[in-house]
């Protein structure tokens, strides 16, 4: 099985192939990175392996936060529920 | 307001196996190349399904001993969050096989095929359940209906899909797990297991006390 992005975008009518070339040169992100930081050079480091990690954090400290604050509304429901229940 | 402690065990847990499920170096395998960190997330999706689907029956079975409504509320838990957990494991498993076997479905690959056929099974449950509107009887069938259910998924996903040749590692001349995985794969794979079984416990227990509360709300005082 051979699968190419590149064989996908020659089929398109795109006007340039910003697979292979940078659609603008402002785009041209990782060109800088040799003055930038340390931290954002280890970041670009690996192929960029850092950055799916980064994004699959964010997603799940995102879901985590939405878990935590319904089971605290629940546990809240139910302080609200067992006291009437005792009045 | 705060959560049990064991809660943030697993928040915490969960969080470091996805950073070295990233950052750890494997071994180079030919073909799978990095996608051999899905075995951190697509295995465990199974694993968890079992349990809660075995959690499932044995709510069930309790119910048929006892018949109590709570108890079969339990067991419907269990087996959504189950159900949720197998999704992801089909749709997860359909992505690695794109790229890995060149197809995003196979009707060759029994594993594949036999998992689908016993997410329909339980989509049945939740069918069955609907088709009552007397909440005995609802859960008397559902729970029967369970028993015979989750029998069916240890010969669809590990009987008969080890007696058919497959390119899915663990079936006839593709060794299992065990004989083929790197070693240094496990140290994230097991902590990864445990996790999302936590996890797992975690969204059932919100679910159930959810519909606890619900159930006590539109109860007529």
């Amino acid at each position: 099985m051979s699968f190419s992005l590149m064989q996908v975008q020659e089929d398109t009518v795109a006007a340039v192939d910003t697979l292979s070339k940078s659609y603008s040169s402002q785009w041209e992100a990782s060109a800088g990175l040799e003055e930038a930081g340390p931290v954002m050079q280890a970041m670009a480091s690996n192929d960029l392996i850092f950055i799916v990690l980064g994004v699959s954090l964010i997603i799940w400290l995102v879901l985590l936060f939405f878990i935590i604050r319904t089971d605290k509304k629940v546990g809240q429901l139910e302080k609200k529920l067992n006291n009437s229940n005792t009045d | 307001m705060r959560l049990k402690p064991w809660k943030y065990v697993v928040a915490l847990w969960m969080t470091a196996v996805i950073v070295g499920g990233f950052l750890i170096p494997i071994p180079e395998i030919p073909v799978l190349e990095e996608s051999a960190r899905n075995l951190f997330l697509h295995v465990p999706m199974w694993f968890t399904m079992s349990v809660c689907f075995a959690l499932g029956l044995f709510y069930s079975i309790k119910y048929l001993n006892n018949p109590d409504l709570a108890v079969d509320r339990k067991a419907e838990t269990a087996t959504q969050i189950g159900l949720l957990f197998g999704v992801c494991g089909l749709l997860t498993g359909a992505l690695w096989a794109r790229f890995t076997w060149g197809t995003w479905w196979t009707f060759s690959e029994p594993r594949m095929n036999l998992s689908a056929l016993g997410m329909m099974i339980y989509v049945a449950y939740f069918v069955l359940r609907t088709a009552f509107d007397n909440p005995d009887k609802r859960a008397k069938i559902a729970a029967v209906f369970n028993v015979f259910a989750a029998t069916t998924i240890p010969f669809l996903l590990y009987i008969i899909p080890r007696q058919l040749p497959s390119l899915h590692p663990g079936a006839d001349g593709n060794p299992a797990f065990s004989e083929i995985t790197a070693p240094e794969l496990r140290y994230i794979f097991y902590p990864a297991v445990i996790g999302f079984i936590g996890l797992a416990i975690w969204l059932i227990d919100i679910l159930n006390r959810y519909k606890k509360v619900k159930h006590q709300i539109e109860q007529p005082l």
